[in-house]
């Protein structure tokens, strides 16, 4: 059965001194794709700037501001209603043949077609010489290793907030086995790509009225491309699968190509920024 | 003080031993080096011979005189630059020789056909990497050396560039071997610099010595601006009539600005700088004092990393927060387009000659120089055993920074680079030491003519469906004795270069 969403997004910046000038790009309007549609976008700044609509260098929607005179405080309000369709993670075919689906992942032309979810980023770069990582057992299935790997970087990592940062590098996460959604998602997208399966960082929100575990601000999880299958979505935060609670924003290698929030301001002094992110749903 | 020459009687036959040549009395010939003027028996060669000729009638005080002229021009017209890495940071002229080179019609058109046929193939290259790939499908390239490049922008891939074009401007640096063969070293294609000094030695050997140009028909190289211009119109975007094109520059410290600013005024079109841009619904405008204008054509002098702050590096000061989705949406071109520098790459050059079959199905009309590429274990064996004989060049920098060349480094050096080589061999590629042909050189220090390598610039703009090549080029001269890097960059100067008509 589809949901009807209601998400709100609020923050509020404010600054010591004066700022004189300053760019903001939101990276945060849900995606239209077949589950998510009839997306309606309301967008509001606490100083009357033109809100712009356009989009970032991988095609998804943003939201540019420019205020044009000088502030101290600008609020940010971003209200975003839509259908999401009912998703079954586990709705995919059966009879997949497993040995053409390894050698596939092996073959020049998927590498050069995937190439951008294989390599690895400074954000997903495993250590060298680290010990008892996780390991495909070709005698799986994909789609069961993928599961497995969920599992494990769900067991691997405790959720504790304030302890990295959205550069915090795999090597540290690794080592103090603590992180957050990025975190858990930036170290199942290094294992699975060493695997040879490409794999997109994918930003969004998440509808944490069933328990789940996420952010107060944005969600972060992986889609896997499983040959006879397609993209298919993994959070390894809460160890499920993607479905109807997870709506996506856009996709990347990491974290870096889907921040959401992208500023440049011209100040100095401290500055403090609150976000909150509010999602409501309602079967319908 | 403006000094002419006048016609002078022509002689005939001209040796080393019947003329009085007094300002090429100590010129000292060293027999392995391939000399542009004088052939192997130590003639002049015929297209020099009228220029030797009338330079012979005068003294070297008359020639210091003019020298030292040139030099004050152009100190007063502010053509200098800056080297970057010196601690003492300060304007410099680009020194300049007043004794031309000549390249003969037959000689010019195998490197104006050659640098046509590169730059295509780098466009058509460029083209495929950014959508279906096929040169890494068929195994022709290795998909590592793209994909590993720090210039590949993910961001680029299926955007299609007004006029499919991607290098507008290359710069392709050029060598004769002591085999007496053009070689070409390495294509710039990201924001090749130098055009400016072309014409600007022109301009200042034209007042030196006007009257040698009565004797040669030389080709002009003031018409780079004008094509330059009609090229950059030529790819914009859908939609637009008469487009608006700017030149858009890091600011007055950047080491070319002199250049930046004579292309805009030469042009006829506005310098800017990221300031005075803004971007408004994925349009870009400029400010002037009558409000928004339009811009359709941008001409970058700006890095990739730095032409738009909220799609790249967020610490650019430079660039125009929302450049990056004008250009996307197809409103805006840039030029040269971002994600070039990805072909410049040194390791991409050495796959030059099977680019151009695949795509062109043609022989290169410029050789390649041999090249090793430390990142494959074998090469990498013979490059460490060879050091001495080989130049070790960083792939990824440009302006001759982080070059060894192998047979003038000390032991210690020796061990160094190898263990920089060691340490990331991606890195590096070796080629053999090409022996760099010479030109007679005024060199201060000794108010003589002395030997000296060269290269040539050649800067070629492809356009829609048409192409233009500067009929000329930047010759540059190492200045200093035995050195073989020619770049400015590397404290090196440059000559007025001459394409003969006929």
């Amino acid at each position: 059965m589809p949901n009807q969403y209601n998400i709100t997004y609020r923050t509020e910046n404010t600054y010591e001194n004066w700022v004189n000038d300053a760019y903001w790009q939101f990276l945060i309007i849900p995606m239209e794709n077949n589950t998510q549609h009839h997306i309606d976008v309301e967008f509001s700044n606490s100083l009357f700037a033109v809100n712009e609509y356009s989009i970032n260098g991988y095609g998804f929607r943003t939201i540019r501001v420019h205020p044009k005179k000088k502030f101290k405080k600008i609020n940010f309000e971003a209200q975003f209603s839509f259908i999401k369709d009912h998703i079954d993670p586990f709705n995919f075919p059966l009879d997949i043949n497993e040995a053409l689906a390894y050698k596939e992942i092996n073959e020049l032309t998927f590498k050069i077609n995937f190439e951008a979810f294989l390599r690895s980023t400074p954000l997903t770069k495993l250590p060298n010489n680290v010990d008892s990582i996780f390991e495909f057992n070709l005698s799986n299935t994909i789609f069961e290793n993928l599961q497995e790997l969920n599992k494990w970087t769900f067991n691997h990592l405790q959720f504790k907030t304030g302890v990295t940062q959205v550069d915090t590098k795999l090597t540290d996460i690794i080592s103090a086995k603590q992180g957050v959604c990025q975190d858990f998602t930036h170290l199942f997208c290094a294992i699975a790509r060493q695997n040879g399966i490409p794999t997109r960082y994918v930003s969004g929100y998440i509808n944490q009225e069933h328990g789940l575990l996420g952010d107060s601000q944005m969600h972060a999880w992986a889609e896997c491309y499983i040959p006879q299958v397609g993209w298919k979505g993994f959070d390894p935060t809460n160890n499920i699968l993607a479905n109807t609670n997870h709506i996506k924003v856009c996709h990347g290698k990491d974290y870096n190509d889907c921040s959401p929030l992208r500023g440049i301001i011209y100040s100095h002094g401290r500055n403090k920024t609150t976000h909150t992110v509010k999602v409501q749903s309602q079967e319908q | 003080m403006f000094i002419a020459f006048y016609h002078v009687p022509f002689i005939k036959t001209i040796s080393m031993a019947n003329i009085e040549n007094q300002i090429f009395s100590s010129y000292q010939r060293n027999p392995d080096l391939y000399d542009e003027i004088y052939d192997k028996e130590g003639k002049v060669k015929e297209i020099y011979q009228k220029l030797f000729e009338i330079y012979g009638e005068h003294t070297i005080s008359d020639y210091v005189n003019l020298n030292s002229k040139a030099k004050s021009s152009f100190f007063n017209q502010g053509i200098t630059f800056q080297v970057y890495g010196d601690s003492n940071v300060q304007e410099k002229i680009f020194p300049f020789d007043l004794f031309p080179r000549i390249i003969d019609h037959k000689e010019w058109d195998i490197i104006e056909r050659g640098s046509i046929q590169r730059s295509k193939a780098l466009n058509l290259f460029l083209w495929d990497i950014y959508h279906d790939k096929k040169i890494l499908k068929d195994k022709i390239v290795p998909i590592d050396l793209i994909t590993s490049s720090a210039n590949y922008l993910d961001q680029m891939n299926g955007i299609n560039p007004p006029g499919g074009i991607y290098n507008h401007i290359s710069g392709i640096d050029i060598i004769k071997h002591n085999d007496g063969k053009y070689y070409v070293l390495e294509d710039n294609i990201r924001c090749p610099s130098g055009v400016s000094y072309v014409i600007c030695n022109r301009t200042a050997l034209k007042k030196a010595l006007f009257g040698v140009f009565n004797h040669y028909q030389t080709y002009s190289v003031t018409n780079y601006a004008e094509n330059l211009l009609e090229l950059l119109e030529s790819v914009k975007p859908k939609g637009v009539d008469v487009p608006n094109v700017v030149v858009i520059t890091p600011g007055m410290y950047n080491s070319a600005f002199y250049e930046h600013s004579y292309l805009a005024k030469t042009m006829g079109v506005e310098l800017v700088e990221g300031r005075d841009l803004f971007v408004e619904n994925d349009f870009v405008y400029m400010k002037t004092i009558k409000g928004p204008e339009k811009v359709d054509v941008i001409y970058r002098r700006i890095d990739d990393q730095f032409i738009d702050p909220l799609e790249f590096r967020p610490d650019s000061a430079l660039g125009v927060p929302g450049l990056f989705a004008a250009y996307k949406k197809g409103n805006v071109t840039l030029a040269n387009a971002p994600g070039t520098g990805v072909a410049d790459d040194k390791a991409v050059y050495t796959y030059m000659p099977q680019i151009i079959k695949y795509y062109l199905d043609e022989e290169p009309i410029l050789n390649n120089v041999h090249t090793y590429h430390c990142s494959r274990p074998d090469e990498l064996k013979y490059v460490l055993e060879h050091i001495h004989e080989l130049v070790i060049k960083p792939v990824d920098e440009a302006g001759g920074y982080g070059i060894s060349i192998g047979n003038k480094l000390t032991k210690a050096e020796i061990e160094k680079v190898k263990a920089e080589i060691k340490e990331n061999p991606r890195k590096y590629v070796a080629q053999p030491i090409m022996s760099l042909s010479v030109h007679p050189t005024y060199i201060d220090e000794t108010e003589s003519f002395e030997q000296r390598h060269v290269d040539l610039r050649t800067y070629t703009v492809l356009g829609k469906d048409k192409e233009f090549v500067l009929k000329g080029g930047l010759t540059r001269v190492a200045l200093k004795r035995g050195n073989l890097i020619v770049n400015s960059s590397q404290g090196g100067g440059s000559k007025d270069t001459w394409v003969l008509k006929k």
